[in-house]
């Protein structure tokens, strides 16, 4: 990690329409720049702004990140085409200690664009897809239409891969092809019937605060290890690096220290989640 | 380190010769009675033994900063600072400078402004605001004036002594306390367990109620170092980004996209500066950064005194 504040450039070599809402940006620079999963950057829009973003995953040359259209950098953001330059800051962050996963079952939780961070731990986790157990992916979405990288995980579904189970909170009317939509109503729902080996599996997961507020807990009162239960936090990083203070929650610098906190840690940080 | 009882006039002699390398400023007291770090010509016209309204932390952690221009692509730091030479600085203001140094050890422009920057400190007279803690090693700097007595502490603080040393009678030991003499009352023992039990909102929500969220505590401190980032295009249509001071009473500092703030009311909001003095986040945990300079209470318009709430936490019950 370098703490200075001035970026280093970086090119956008492709941007990928993923919803409506969010597209997926895949960034290179001249000099290797490695994000692990869970970790995060400061993108900067030149004369715009900057903000926090996390990784959702590694690409050939470089790595990419899913966005969504949500203020006035990211709309401005939304403005750039592929060729153009863009600042990077980082990476940040503690990011999954895939130690913590390996040789168990893996069961990945996301809700919403929570799914893009764990898309990098996905792709992490199949790097070497023999050092785990069972893989299996839970994502609750809005609607069938905000599925992201739909075809990505119904493809490693079909395969064996991974086993995958959507959830969305409303569904007009369900189709052919939708067969790996689960449930109509909370991703936690899909938790039901999975069968897990409590004491052989790892968790992660992220997604808005209401997820965390039900999820984990629900998670450790299954068995799995509070230790084994891993959640990333979204606050306002500023500068990543410890020292704005404007991410710290029960005295813990969230860009960090974190994002990435198991259970047991986030238990004794009142207001963290 | 070394020390020297120095004769009549080496204070104006020291200006003569820093100002030959360095912009020099020093405590002046202006028209208005507030006292500021100010370039000084003239070394009468240094406030001696008066605290300036803003430490020295303006010139290390200015409170708008330019960090970056764009050109042709690429994200271009500013040019590096001048030399510059703040004298008269007391020791808790020296103290905090350490602390910052710690805080922004990884951050390159804050290094390049410190190298920069020599420090002349002064035995502290304090007012009735003060409450230092106990202390038991120096603080960093390059040279200290002690009465009529010089200690230097870096080689750069070495050299200008040699230049100088026409106007230095003769070697003294350092037997300094650097334990002020408005010594305030020891931080409470267990205090982190004293944080968990007394996260009650009634005191804190007490205080919130009385104080106007105008941030001049956390604006004077010297320890402060909560910033935000700006970005615009400048008149030459480059891209610019500045570091500002930013303040934890202000009602944006802790939210979030979708409208969630983690310090909604103005009680919750001091209980974090508290946090932030007096227990410290991330690897400071454990470390208080308060100086006791007592600027925080003398700027507070409603008369809120940091130490209420360590009183308060200090009387407070522990499981």
């Amino acid at each position: 990690m370098s703490a200075s504040l001035v970026p280093i450039p970086a090119t956008l070599v492709r941007i990928l329409p993923e919803d409506p809402e969010n597209r997926l940006f895949e960034l290179q620079t001249t000099t290797p720049f490695h994000v692990g999963p869970g970790q995060f950057v400061e993108l900067t829009v030149p004369g715009s702004g900057e903000f926090p973003v996390s990784t959702a995953g590694e690409t050939a040359t470089g790595f990419a990140t899913c966005i969504r259209q949500s203020g006035r950098v990211t709309a401005a953001m939304f403005q750039l085409d592929e060729g153009m330059i863009v600042g990077l800051r980082g990476p940040f962050g503690n990011g999954f200690d895939l130690t913590r996963f390996a040789g168990r079952d893996v069961l990945l939780i996301a809700g919403g664009l929570g799914i893009a961070p764990l898309r990098g731990l996905l792709h992490a986790l199949l790097e070497e897809r023999e050092r785990y157990g069972r893989i299996v992916l839970l994502y609750g979405a809005r609607q069938p239409e905000n599925i992201l990288f739909r075809e990505e995980f119904e493809e490693l579904a079909a395969n064996g891969t991974v086993e995958l189970r959507f959830s969305v909170d409303f569904a007009p009317q369900l189709g052919e092809g939708d067969g790996y939509i689960c449930s109509v109503g909370l991703v936690t729902e899909l938790l039901q019937g999975l069968q897990l080996a409590p004491d052989a599996t790892t968790a992660a997961v992220c997604g808005p605060p209401s997820l965390y507020g039900c999820v984990l807990e629900q998670l450790a009162s299954t068995g799995i290890d509070p230790d084994r239960i891993f959640a990333t936090l979204e606050r306002r990083m500023k500068c990543g690096t410890g020292q704005c203070c404007h991410c710290v929650c029960a005295g813990v610098t969230i860009c960090r220290d974190g994002p990435v906190f198991c259970l047991t840690e986030l238990r004794s940080m009142p207001g963290a989640i | 380190m070394d020390g020297f009882v120095v004769k009549a006039d080496f204070l104006p002699r020291l200006l003569q010769q820093l100002q030959e390398n360095y912009q020099v400023v020093g405590p002046v007291r202006g028209e208005d009675d507030v006292c500021r770090l100010q370039p000084l010509d003239e070394w009468s016209e240094h406030q001696e033994f008066s605290l300036p309204r803003i430490s020295v932390k303006k010139y290390l952690f200015p409170p708008n900063e330019l960090l970056y221009t764009t050109k042709n692509g690429t994200f271009e730091p500013p040019p590096p600072p001048e030399q510059m030479a703040v004298v008269g600085v007391p020791s808790c203001d020296l103290y905090a400078v350490d602390f910052l140094d710690r805080v922004f050890a990884d951050d390159p422009l804050y290094q390049r402004r410190r190298s920069n920057l020599l420090l002349v400190g002064i035995t502290c007279h304090p007012s009735e605001d003060c409450f230092c803690p106990p202390r038991d090693t120096p603080p960093p700097f390059d040279l200290f004036l002690d009465e009529e007595r010089v200690f230097s502490g870096t080689p750069r603080g070495d050299e200008l002594l040699q230049q100088l040393g026409d106007r230095l009678i003769g070697e003294v030991e350092i037997d300094h306390d650097w334990t002020c003499e408005a010594q305030g009352p020891p931080l409470p023992e267990n205090l982190e367990r004293r944080w968990a039990a007394n996260e009650t909102k009634s005191f804190w929500e007490e205080i919130g109620g009385r104080c106007l969220g105008c941030g001049a505590c956390s604006a004077v401190c010297p320890t402060c170092h909560c910033f935000d980032m700006q970005d615009r295009i400048d008149a030459a249509g480059n891209a610019v980004r500045h570091r500002i001071w930013d303040n934890c009473f202000f009602p944006n500092f802790a939210l979030v996209a979708g409208g969630h703030d983690f310090h909604p009311t103005r009680g919750a909001r001091f209980r974090f500066r508290c946090e932030h003095k007096l227990l410290g986040f991330g690897v400071f945990r454990g470390e208080s950064s308060c100086v006791g300079c007592g600027r925080c209470r003398a700027a507070c318009p409603v008369q809120i005194d940091i130490l209420e709430a360590l009183d308060h936490l200090r009387e407070g019950a522990i499981p």
